[in-house]
């Protein structure tokens, strides 16, 4: 019964005023200033923060820093992108404002689940039962089809240290051999076209070389949409830069650029070649530095000579005088900076064409100096990390497996027998996904990747499935596409409930703080592989892996002396102050810091004042610890990581693409980055309300309005897309933004990679997501008149 | 299991749970330092450059200015909006959407030769396909719709600053003025049953703090600028129209004044061209509400722009209270003519005349009550008077509600009434008597003229679908048909013959309308097809109160079609199925 104390109490007196200028509703949104100090904007006082702490963003590989609004409990209840960063000065794409609501998720994962053997239902089990089931299966598994019949596909999303831990109990823990992640969809091929030609798998540039540059030139990259903080250091540039986008697609960063270069899908290496070929014909290429710093140049420049314009004209469709126009830019431009995504590194012959890239750079002098490089923007926020240390292709810290004395050196170093490290080379996902059709990978632990969703041409993945004895999940939600076909799914913490590394596209080392509670009993993937090497008897081998810390500085020790030297990073504090740390950072030994540094190829140079002041100025150096400056990149000295120094020219002829169009699939379908609001396969941008908002909820496809026409296809017609493999329904964009015979669909939804062409680099391994035949025709409801 | 790995899990799950509850300091000092450098910075300091360092002087006010060759497509500050104001987890006050441009074949055709597509590489006047992505918030018009239309006053126009503000605890949460906008920018929400949206962070932009989306936006295309605020304004907006595409640039940063843009592509049509602009701008458009943000770009747009949502058809909300309000006091009001002025000129037997004030009486009575159901806060209701200078919804709310105890003196002339009267009281005094035999007369009046604030309410929001001839002719036609049910068969059934074709006249064409009719809401324009049908016989066999009921559905099925086909203007958005 309300009393009348109670009801006097809940009388609002703005009811009884003529014009109720305040009141409770209004007070909700009044802002108030932060009043503590902490140079924040202005928040409703429902969400003052009581402190805060610096996170990088778990999302890209640009290693965004945000300010995280914490209550008086230290729970997380609000965000705003850190000004103080060298990365992102302030700002944030729609998926780091919103990095918090994932973690708040309804579907959150609170307890293991089991499947049940008599319902089929997955259903809440301990932590205790769970580890059992794990423990259990996987050595049956193992016990009955061998040690190397047990795998894992893992992911760039998690932190350097959780993967490291993970590699090194697979292998060195469980006996498993091949391992991979899902950095083989995006960042493989520039693993290993860096490795090939610089000796080492080092992306030479740092952000200010955006800023930096007179032209910027954009091979399959859609910053505005993929990268929008990176794209806001090329709107920085105050030197009215040639912006070149070479993209099949009229894409918005085509649109902003000053010129487009819209090419035929996987044209790219033939483009690439003639450019270099047009080059050498105009005499730009600077010989002094290919002489001092490059081997192999004379092959390549005879092997481009056959690159003709009229030949390369002929193969990429494109206008001769657009080849020249390209061609003048890299000529009669001082600094020219090559960067290039997954329109490159997802092709049939990635490595190479990744590699053109770079041989582009090296021949006109473009690299190790401001505002120039042959750069590989990264996928993931820890792909980088990964690629270190994720112990699949290379052994933890960027060693050789069959190299019996990096063995030994890393087994010293992490405390182990160096015969439980094995020699043999890890399959790569493909041959894994092809191990389980063929019956040799029988058990599957799959860790925060969706590969039921994004693997290509996944239609066979639900019977994969059935040839698998067990299959484990380890995730936030058991709502993704893969989590519902396990066996058992541990729950995991995300992004923001733990600590750790990322390594960014720059090759910036920096922070995830964990600053909100895991929902039940989620654990840190970190946690959750002790408890795995513990229940599977081989918790002795990782003692040293005691905290995410501990495991940094085991991380640490082993880059000593090998190009990516951190050693000089004293923890998670030293980074957090310093903004964040670029690889190379050996430790400061009596002074050396610099020459140590410059020998191991970074420059600390003093980039062009105006456009990077600021950063400077906002990196100023607040602790006792060693600070670097804030912008580094690689081989000022021209010195390479290869035996001799030397970078190397690498090439191949070209190849047709796998899957050419025909009369019955006669479009070609490029498949990629919908908006800025959501991220992959979505299990955690799908979340949230604002991010759903802001980017189409069904499934669309792009198609010229001359093919529309033709088709009868007409704006948001329901339209059937299929190919040889399979079929989406989807709705139609009518845009002369994708030319006549091109679709786009956005990868976010399931049913595009039941479409894709499982065609792959030989070199990376990498899949080709961009270039499969398909053919559209409208559904049978299709117009909307009967909708 | 092993003991060892059952204490692991609880010592892992107890940490999982601890959170280290940071000390202020450090993060402190590194704002702190920041800041120190912030006048200087370009990015940091919260955005203090983006903004005018005086208020507006006398006729001007603050607009948005949007750099489109800035604004490639993050949205992020449509998120930084979000997240720094507290809002909702489903609500934004900021959109961004597309427009695209270019339907001719720009790019290269599959079986162009090469040498072929130097042509269109060379040539800039050939149309290159064109994408612009364009972020929206209020646009703090002039003269702002919401404003007007809002029943209590609920929305000031700051005096100075030009911004128009929204009084959270003076709204009544009709969503009146979500109808109003052209722009769909007030949002109605659930949780505290009223409307909200964007005050341009004035509280922030006082504090010499840019609003939250400038703040958040990478390439600074948000900006707050000072603009005059000029009467000729909708003249220029006319006359720049006729070539919206090419509009010469005016000299302001030499870029090209396109403040037509945004009435242009807010037209939200298919085949939305320079024509369909113009023809906007002389309709329905929305540039009467002189809109002030300023769209600018150093290109001109290409012509023929069209929203990238310009195809997606959205039927809107049924507004079911409102639905039974305007349908209920129609056809009550219809049922009390029907037996003040014609029945006692028909043979219908006095007592069935009485039921019939009685029924009308009591729909109409069940109509009001359902108003107030409509409302998100109806105790604030109180003040719906307050709007009565520009609110037809003021003036409806008046009419409506001042009318109904007129018309209950209706039932003191009932023969039960009477014969109570004369029991109970001592004769009236006999001015009072005249004005209880005036007062259904006045009643009918006040309610008639309720009726036409109801048509004008939406005819008042200037959509296609809701014009005065659409509007008028329904609810008119409501009341006269039920007005003439109980007399005469046949003219009621020639007057629903004609209302019927009023109302199927709005399925021809390529409006939105029309094709949310034929589309998604053809199975509600078929029931209401189906139960005029079934009126006609009904009419001349059955008894006038079956006929009432069935009228009563059919008409509960139209208004909710009224609702759900209207054409809903907006700004650009993304594709949407």
């Amino acid at each position: 019964m309300p009393t009348l104390a109670n009801l006097r109490s809940s009388f609002d007196p703005a009811l009884l005023q003529l014009r109720a200028r305040s009141g409770p509703m209004t007070s909700e949104l009044v802002r108030h200033p932060a009043d503590h100090g902490l140079g924040l904007a202005q928040t409703p006082a429902r969400l003052a923060p009581a402190s805060t702490t610096q996170s990088v963003c778990g999302y890209c590989s640009t290693g965004c820093s945000l300010t995280v609004h914490r209550d008086a409990s230290g729970q997380a209840i609000n965000l705003s992108p850190d000004p103080s960063y060298p990365v992102n000065l302030g700002m944030a794409c729609p998926k780091g404002w919103e990095a918090l609501t994932p973690l708040a998720a309804p579907d959150r994962l609170k307890t293991p689940l089991l499947r049940n053997k008599v319902t089929g239902q997955l259903e809440p089990v301990s932590w205790e039962i769970a580890l059992a089931a794990f423990v259990q299966n996987f050595k049956a598994v193992q016990a009955a089809h061998g040690q190397h019949s047990l795998s894992f596909l893992s992911t760039g999303q998690i932190v350097m240290e959780e993967m490291a831990l993970l590699g090194a109990l697979a292998k060195f823990g469980m006996g498993m051999l091949h391992i991979d992640s899902n950095t083989r969809q995006c960042m493989a091929t520039s693993h290993v076209a860096y490795k090939q030609s610089f000796g080492f798998d080092a992306p030479p540039f740092t952000y200010a070389d955006f800023e930096e540059s007179d032209a910027l030139i954009f091979i399959g990259a859609n910053p505005c949409i993929a990268h929008p903080i990176m794209w806001q250091r090329v709107m920085m540039n105050k030197n009215a830069p040639e912006i070149v986008v070479v993209d099949p697609r009229r894409t918005e960063t085509a649109i902003a650029a000053t010129l487009h270069v819209p090419l035929f899908p996987k044209s790219d290496l033939t483009l690439l070649y003639g450019l270099a070929h047009l080059l050498i014909e105009r005499g730009a290429v600077k010989r002094d530095y290919i002489d001092a710093h490059t081997r192999n140049y004379a092959e390549f420049a005879t092997f481009v000579a056959a690159f003709t314009a009229e030949r390369v004209a002929a193969a990429t469709w494109l206008p001769i005088a657009t080849l020249h126009r390209v061609a003048e830019i890299i000529a009669t431009k001082k600094r020219v900076s090559f960067w290039w995504t997954m329109g490159v590194n997802q092709g049939h012959e990635s490595t190479r064409t990744a590699q053109a890239i770079i041989n582009l750079a090296l021949m006109t002098g473009n690299i190790g100096r401001p505002g120039t490089g042959a750069n590989s923007i990264t996928g993931q926020c820890n792909a980088m990390g990964s690629r270190l240390f994720g112990n699949a292709s290379s052994l933890l810290g960027g060693y050789d497996f069959a190299s019996a004395d990096h063995r030994a050196h890393v087994a010293g170093i992490l405390g182990l027998d160096p015969a439980v490290i094995p020699s043999d080379k890890s399959w790569a996902y493909d041959q894994i996904i092809d191990g389980i059709d063929a019956g040799t990978i029988k058990g599957l632990w799959v860790i925060a990747t969706n590969t039921a969703h994004s693997w290509i041409n996944q239609k066979r993945f639900p019977e994969l499935r059935a040839k698998l004895d067990f299959l484990v999940v380890q995730d936030m939600y058991a709502t993704t596409e893969t989590a519902q076909m396990a066996d058992l799914v541990l729950p995991a913490a995300g992004w923001g409930e733990k600590d750790g590394v990322f390594i960014n596209s720059e090759r910036r080392l920096g922070v995830a703080r964990k600053v909100s509670r895991a929902p039940g009993l989620a654990l840190s993937d970190f946690s959750i592989f002790k408890l795995v090497a513990e229940a599977w008897g081989c918790g002795e081998l990782f003692r040293r892996w005691e905290s995410p810390e501990a495991a940094f500085r085991l991380l640490r020790e082993l880059t000593r002396g090998q190009p990516c030297e951190f050693t000089g990073i004293e923890g998670y504090d030293h980074l957090q102050s310093a903004g964040g740390i670029q690889w190379p950072f050996p430790e400061a030994r009596n002074g050396e810091l610099r020459a140590k540094s410059l020998e191991l190829g970074a420059s600390i140079d003093e980039p062009r004042e105006a456009n990077t002041q600021l950063t400077a100025q906002l990196k100023a150096p607040s602790s006792q610890l060693p600070a670097p400056s804030s912008q580094r990149r690689l081989f000022s000295d021209g010195k390479f990581y290869t035996a001799d120094q030397r970078a190397i020219f690498h090439f191949d002829e070209p190849r047709p693409m796998p899957e050419q169009t025909d009369a019955a699939f006669p479009f070609l379908l490029n498949t990629g980055r919908g908006s800025s609001a959501q991220w992959h396969t979505g299990s955690r941008t799908n979340k949230s309300d604002v991010l759903r908002k802001l980017a189409p909820i069904s499934l669309y496809v792009e198609i010229n309005p001359a093919d529309a026409a033709r088709l009868g296809i007409t704006a948001n017609a329901a339209v059937s897309v299929s190919s040889r493999r399979g079929i989406a329904s989807a709705f139609a964009v009518v845009t002369a933004t994708v030319q006549p015979g091109q679709v786009f669909m956005p990868m976010h939804f399931e049913a595009v990679n039941c479409l894709t062409f499982p065609a792959f680099d030989p070199h990376s391994r990498q899949p080709s997501y961009k270039a499969c035949a398909v053919q559209i025709a409208l559904a049978k409801s299709g117009n909307e008149e009967s909708a | 299991m092993s003991d060892p790995v059952r204490t692991l899990i609880d010592e892992l799950i107890e940490s999982q749970r601890r959170l280290d509850t940071p000390v202020a300091r450090f993060a402190a000092a590194h704002a702190a330092e920041n800041n120190a450098s912030a006048g200087s910075g370009a990015r940091a300091g919260l955005g203090a450059q983006l903004i005018p360092l005086s208020a507006p002087g006398p006729g001007e006010q603050y607009a948005f200015q949007v750099d489109l060759d800035s604004c490639t497509g993050c949205k992020a500050c449509v998120s930084g909006c979000h997240s720094l104001n507290g809002l909702d987890d489903e609500e934004t006050w900021r959109d961004v959407g597309l427009v695209y441009a270019g339907d001719s074949i720009a790019t290269l055709a599959r079986n162009a030769a090469p040498q072929n597509a130097e042509l269109q590489l060379g040539s800039a006047a050939c149309a290159a396909p064109f994408a612009q992505t364009v972020t929206t918030a209020c646009h703090h018009c002039e003269d702002p719709a919401c404003l007007n239309g809002c029943p209590v006053v609920a929305y000031e126009k700051d005096p100075i600053t030009g911004i128009v503000v929204h009084l959270d605890d003076q709204c009544i949460g009709c969503s009146y003025c979500v109808l109003k906008c052209p722009y769909d920018v007030p949002k109605y929400n659930e949780r505290l049953g009223i409307v909200r949206k964007c005050d341009m962070c004035h509280g922030r932009l006082a504090a010499g703090e840019a609003p939250a989306c400038a703040q958040a936006c990478p390439t600074q295309a948000i900006s707050i600028v000072t603009v005059p605020v000029t009467t000729s304004q909708i003249s220029n907006l006319k006359s720049q129209s006729a070539h919206p595409a090419t509009a010469p640039s005016s000299g302001v940063d030499a870029r090209s004044q396109i403040s037509d843009f945004k009435s242009q592509i807010a037209a939200n049509s298919p085949t939305s061209s320079a024509a369909t602009a113009l023809a906007a701008l002389s309709g329905t458009d929305s540039a009467y509400t002189r809109p002030t943000t300023r769209y600018v770009s150093k290109n001109p747009l290409p012509a023929s722009l069209f929203a990238a949502d310009a195809h997606t058809l959205r039927p809107q909300h049924p507004h079911y209270a409102l639905v039974i309000l305007l349908v209920l006091t129609q056809i009550g009001l219809g049922l009390l003519l029907s037996s003040q002025f014609l029945a006692p000129r028909s043979q219908l037997p006095a007592l069935s005349s009485q039921l019939l004030a009685l029924f009308g009486l009591g729909l109409y009575a069940t109509g009001l009550v359902a108003s107030i159901a409509h409302l998100g806060q109806p105790l604030r209701a109180w003040r719906i008077f307050l709007g009565l200078r520009t609110s037809w919804l003021s003036r409806e709310a008046l009419l409506l509600g001042a009318a109904f105890p007129l018309l209950s003196a209706i039932l003191l002339r009932s023969d039960l009434a009477q014969s109570l009267l004369a029991k109970f009281a001592s004769p009236l005094p006999s001015l009072l008597q005249q004005a209880l035999q005036l007062a259904p007369l006045a009643g009918l009046l006040l309610a008639s003229l309720g009726v036409f604030c109801s048509a004008m309410i939406y005819t008042d929001t200037r959509r296609q679908f809701w014009r005065l001839p659409q509007t008028l002719g329904r609810m008119g036609g409501t009341v006269a048909i039920a007005a003439l049910i109980p007399l005469s068969a046949p003219l009621a059934a020639v007057s629903l013959v004609a209302k019927l074709a009023l109302e199927l006249n709005t399925l021809r064409g390529g409006s939105p309308s029309a094709r949310l009719q034929r589309s998604l809401l053809s199975p509600l324009v078929a029931a209401r097809l189906v139960i005029a049908s079934l009126i006609l016989p009904t009419l001349f066999v059955a008894p006038a109160g079956v006929t009432v009921v069935l009228f009563a559905l059919g008409e509960l099925l139209e208004r909710t079609l009224f609702f759900r086909a209207v054409d809903s203007p907006k700004m650009p958005g993304q594709p949407t199925r």
